[in-house]
């Protein structure tokens, strides 16, 4: 056994796990036993428990698989079998019973030889290959379906095992920020940036089509497009946007008539020129536009802007004075040409022009210009454009340097704007933003109309902009001893007071039920079915969001469980719910999504506390596969809360949130990196932001090649 | 706006509202109005898709031929009988998992129309292929002032996930301008009316409009050429990117042009018979018929000859409380062979076709030609999935309606042979249209015996 590579990041968590605590864990450690650190280390001496716990921490990975083959351990193996996994114990015997008769050393389908990989081989260096071969298991699209199959536990114990082989890369040799393609400003960014270029709220994309999500989030460069109904909006807000906007008041921007010429900003239909000005009043207008435009364009663009294109635009400007039109109407053309321009409507980060050569090397990076990293700033915390201190600090070439960035943050976290973090990112990570389309049904639950849906969504709203404001703990989003309610919600949570239909903070105690972002009637209606709750569907709802462990789809051709009404009145949903358990292939994943969803039986489909499912008592306690044990929401949250995986997924979201980006593997170093920077304060809002817009992904950016 | 409305100064910038609606209040017309001089109506093409596949026993015809019956989810369709050709048989592979795995919805909505294998992506790359209603729209398109227009009512996840690993542009959009970019639909009736026919407000006078047009053209130009200069400078990706952008200015400048060409206009106060729809109904059905009457609107005024419309995204979990089925249509389509599941399945099934009924009817009464305008019609209306609970892909439920200008000969129940491609149909829808092609997605060949 050679000795453990100690990771940067991951130290402070191996700090926190002693012996005892690794005992909870009952036979996971079972498969700890196989974990290995990402270095050249082979496996951990056994019965250092609290190295192996730090790789269980450490490892988790953006996976879901570890928590099924914890499940898989717990059910099928007991502390006795324990010893180390390796290629040669687990790998070759799978390849050779399941994989070897046609991807073997005798026949090379596809020309795939697994029979030729011998010892251990480092299976990273050959990601492709392993990638693949991972996704044609994962997918149950091989063996193929004639052949001998492996059960689920196999299956997903040997896809585990490529999992943590792949992790196993070195951050020291690859360090890659990746590249973020071109984003668009999607319908909330393009608002708030008219609102912020222009000083008046036209919220014009309310009637844009809506924009696309992947990876849960509406930002994503790959898949935001643009189709010619939106290029044909774009256009009709620029022209709304220059007819009712005031060029002369906007911010930033000098007025746009000369004194001499000022006439208030209100005016009369301007008569019809009927004649050419002079050549002199020409001039002025000209002169007037370049000011305008000079002082405008590098705002709406985000970066300075060339003479080159300040004269374009003024030619435009000239064009349109020279038939006629008065010098407002003629710098409006200009204004609409740059709001439907691609500078405008894109957020670039163009590489600086490269010498033939250079640019092939695939390896290189660039740290963002200032602007860049402003923009990235501002529409990751206000999804919005700049302000002027920021323009100002990226002019003075400051904003990067880490003091100016900390106390840059800190000041964005608390402007009015950081609403749009909970509106947007919360709204997507917790999915509050569904809370609009979710449809119970009116006969079972009568007390359930639009007030009660908008005050759903208010208070999750208002709950994580108080996390955020008051700089707590991220680990507050799962219990907090405090929320927001108004009338209609307080009557919802049977919380006794004085409230009106403003939203006021209230205290909850421990004797409330409430507490925490999976208490709120937002999250548990968004998680039910219209006629019932779903244990299912809430505990796969905290596997994804919560502990980033989304588990895969059923097999195929699996029985669904019955829902109709019916059915429900037959027996309790946790007793028809039992032959997840007692099916091996269903309860690989159930054991741990069924549970967590148990816990909160107590809260109906649209929230409200009950204690009786139909004419059955509800038994909400359950045992994770670890063996923990929990009764009701507030034990269960207690286990969650101490879970490593809740503030690594809360990092991965909003980390995929602030790039715009899915999140690859080598993002893993950073999110290690965030992960552990944020655990010093104890995982204080701000600080993890801080560490996440310091972090080489969001700084810095893969240079393009062109070779592929 | 409800937004702020400070200062309207500009009386030549008012009105409208829109940059590009304005031109088109030209718009109502005049291309009938030249094609009736060629004697030749021109065939119009529409796709109408519903989700999560259909009571299979309750749709096919027991019977092949002339005459067919009408099972009953058709039975609504029985005044438009002779107009329905229903097509057994075909299937579409590319739907299938071929190893991709899981995923059955967001491949039946991005297949429907494109034939082709979708990448498996949550967002890092989309992929799928071009849809037949695009490629007709590449080539007639122009012909008319909107190549095409793409209709829907459910707009779609606003976070989350739609189907494992696959991002939600695959299961939201059954029309692809080109492999890498899904046509965002429109859901609200009153936006499509005002693309359509232009805000009701006051017209402009002629002479301002004529000025406001030359300095919309020179935006365009503009923007174009900006788009020009960056896209040397950027990557693969970037450009699929700006390449997106380019072609959609390019599809509005072209726009402008035919409106020029197609001469003056006729305003939408002379649509005496169509009040201006105010937003999206509350009722789900009355929302259907209002989108698809600014289709056929669009189809009788020769505004477009193409159009995609569906009924809803696919895997939508809708309830359809009003037709007594409360349970989620999405979670009710996995119903495990349970008669009492697969009865509601079945009437969400009858719902549905008898919207596509209600079409069927408005298009058949409004007279063109010596028929009517259903006659120069080819109307397709089906899903991606057969079975809701199996996911499978083959023997799909597919009718088309209407004549196709006089080739297609309608009230018939045709089947073909297992596993025909469904883009052998599509390669024939094109055909009608003029539009000549080898291939298209996964088509081995014509469809027999459909067309004349």
């Amino acid at each position: 056994m050679g000795t453990i590579s100690k990771q940067k990041g991951s130290e402070d968590f191996s700090q926190s796990c002693k012996v005892d605590e690794f005992g909870q864990y009952g036979s996971v450690s079972l498969i700890l036993f196989w974990r290995k650190s990402r270095g050249n280390a082979e496996s951990p001496k056994p019965g250092v428990a609290d190295n192996a716990m730090r790789f269980f921490r450490e490892q988790r990975g953006i996976l879901w698989i570890l928590s099924m083959v914890s499940a898989v351990a717990f059910l099928s193996a007991s502390a006795q079998d324990a010893k180390p996994i390796s290629f040669a114990n687990l790998a070759r015997p799978f390849i050779q019973q399941y994989c070897a008769d046609c991807h073997g050393n005798e026949k090379q389908k596809a020309d795939l030889n697994l029979g030729a990989f011998e010892g251990s081989p480092a299976l990273y260096k050959e990601r492709e290959l392993w990638e693949s071969v991972r996704h044609m298991l994962a997918e149950r699209e091989m063996p193929p379906e004639k052949k001998a199959q492996p059960s689920e536990e196999e299956r997903l114990r040997m896809v585990q095992f490529i999992n943590e082989e792949l992790a196993k890369f070195d951050c020291a040799e690859l360090s890659r920020p990746g590249r973020v393609t071109l984003r668009r400003l999607n319908r909330a960014e393009y608002n708030n940036t008219i609102r912020d270029l222009t000083g008046v709220d036209f919220q014009p994309a309310a009637d844009f089509p809506l924009d696309e999500v992947g990876y849960g989030f509406d930002n994503i460069g790959d898949v935001l497009s643009l189709s010619p109904i939106l290029m044909e909006k774009y256009l009709a807000a620029a022209e709304r946007i220059v007819s009712q906007a005031v060029l002369s008041k906007l911010p930033g921007c000098p007025p746009l008539l000369l004194e001499s010429r000022a006439r208030p900003f209100v005016k009369a239909p301007a008569p019809k020129q009927s004649s050419k000005k002079s050549p002199r009043a020409r001039e002025a207008d000209l002169e007037s536009a370049r000011r305008f435009l000079t002082a405008f364009v590098p705002r709406a663009y985000r970066r300075p802007a060339s003479p080159e294109e300040i004269k374009r635009l003024l030619d435009l400007a000239a064009n349109a004075l020279e038939q006629n039109a008065d010098l407002e109407e003629s710098v409006g053309i200009a204004v609409q040409a740059v709001l439907a321009s691609p500078s405008f409507l894109y957020r670039w980060e163009l590489d600086p022009e490269v010498e033939d050569g250079n640019s092939q090397n695939s390896e290189a990076v660039r740290s963002l210009n200032p602007y860049e990293f402003a923009s990235r700033l501002s529409y990751f915390l206000w999804s919005s454009m700049p302000d002027d201190d920021l323009f100002e600090l990226a002019a003075a070439g400051t904003l990067l340097e880490p003091a100016v960035v900390e106390t840059q943050v800190r000041r964005m976290l608390a402007d009015p704007k950081a609403k749009a973090l909970a509106v947007n990112f919360a709204g997507q990570w917790l999915q509050f933003r569904q809370i609009e389309t979710i449809a119970p049904d009116p006969e079972l639950f009568p007390a359930f109309d639009e007030e009660l849906r908008q005050a759903m969504r208010r208070e999750s709203e208002l709950f994580f902009e108080a996390v955020m404001r008051e700089d707590r703990s991220i680990l507050e989003f799962l219990d907090a001893d405090f929320t927001f309610v108004n009338r209609r919600l307080a009557d919802h949570y049977q919380i006794a007071g004085e409230f009106g239909a403003e939203f006021q903070r209230v205290r909850l105690d421990d004797q409330n039920v409430r507490g925490g972002i999976l208490t709120q009637a937002g999250t548990l209606a968004l998680t039910s079915n219209p006629t019932r709750t779903s244990p299912v569907i809430r505990g796969k709802w905290v596997l994804e969001q919560i502990l980033g462990t989304p588990p895969p789809p059923p097999p195929p051709e699996v029985e669904e469980l019955e829902e109709s009404r019916e059915s429900a009145a037959s027996a309790s949903l946790r007793e028809r719910l039992e032959i997840h358990r007692s099916q091996a292939e269903c309860a690989v994943c159930h054991v741990k999504m069924d549970p967590i969803g148990f816990a909160f039986e107590n809260f109906d489909a649209v929230g409200a506390w009950r204690e009786l499912d139909g004419p059955f008592p509800i038994d909400a306690s359950g045992e994770l596969p670890d063996g923990r044990r929990f009764n009701g929401p507030k034990e269960l949250i207690a286990i969650l809360k101490t879970e490593e995986t809740f503030p690594r997924t809360v990092v991965e979201k909003m980390l995929t949130f602030a790039l715009g980006r899915g999140l690859e593997y080598y993002d893993k170093c950073a999110t290690d990196e965030i992960l552990a920077a944020a655990k010093k304060t104890d995982f204080r809002f701000s600080d993890l932001v801080i560490a996440i817009v310091i972090s080489d992904p969001f700084q810095k950016v893969s240079l393009h090649h062109e070779s592929q | 706006m409800n937004a702020i409305h400070p200062l309207n100064r500009r009386t030549f910038l008012r009105g409208l509202g829109s940059a590009v609606s304005l031109p088109l209040l030209d718009a109502m017309t005049p291309l009938r109005g030249m094609a009736s001089t060629t004697n030749q109506n021109p065939v119009r093409m529409a796709f109408l898709f519903v989700p999560n596949g259909m009571h299979m026993p309750d749709w096919t015809p027991s019977r092949e031929g002339r005459y067919f019956d009408l099972p009953k989810i058709l039975q609504t369709m029985s005044p438009v009988k002779q107009d329905l050709t229903i097509l057994s048989g075909l299937t579409h592979d590319k739907a299938r998992g071929n190893g991709d795995g899981p995923g059955d919805h967001a491949r039946a909505a991005s297949v429907f129309l494109t034939g082709a294998q979708p990448l498996k992506s949550e967002g890092a790359e989309i992929r799928a292929g071009i849809s037949v209603d695009q490629e007709a729209a590449k080539a007639i398109g122009r012909q008319t002032r909107f190549a095409s227009f793409e209709l829907g009512t459910e707009k779609g996840r606003q976070s989350g996930k739609c189907d494992s690993g696959y991002a939600c542009s695959y299961s939201n959009n059954i029309s692809w301008r080109d492999a890498a970019t899904p046509m965002a639909k429109e859901t609200n009736p009153r936006l499509l009316f005002e693309r359509l026919f232009g805000n009701n407000n006051a017209a402009e006078k002629t002479e301002s409009a004529l000025r406001r047009k030359r300095f919309q053209n020179s935006i365009l130009d503009f923007i174009l050429e900006d788009a020009k200069r960056l896209i040397r400078k950027v990557g693969n990706k970037d450009r699929a990117k700006l390449d997106e952008y380019l072609s959609a200015v390019r599809e509005i400048e072209l726009r402008l042009e035919r409106t020029e060409k197609n001469g003056r206009q006729r305003r939408a106060n002379d649509l005496a018979e169509w009040d201006k729809p105010e937003g999206i109904p509350e009722s789900y059905e009355e929302h259907i018929r209002l989108m698809g009457d600014m289709m056929i609107l669009a189809f009788q005024t020769d505004a477009s000859r193409i159009a995609t419309f569906m009924l809803a995204n696919e895997g939508s979990n809708k309830s359809y409380r009003f037709i007594g089925v409360h349970e989620g249509h999405h979670s009710l389509s996995h119903h495990q062979n349970d008669p009492a599941k697969q009865r509601k399945i079945s009437d969400i099934n009858q719902f549905h076709a008898r919207q596509f009924s209600y079409i069927l009817q408005r298009l058949k009464s409004i007279p063109e030609g010596n028929g009517s305008l259903l006659d120069n019609c080819m109307i397709l209306y089906g899903a991606g999935i057969s079975d809701g609970n199996r996911h499978n892909n083959e023997n799909l439920p597919i009718i088309l309606a209407g004549k196709a200008g006089g080739a297609l000969h309608p009230g018939r129940h045709l089947r073909y042979h297992f596993e025909t491609p469904m883009a052998n149909l599509y390669l024939s829808m094109l055909d009608q249209l003029g539009v000549r092609k080898d291939r298209f997605g996964d088509s081995t060949g014509r469809l027999p015996g459909l067309f004349s």
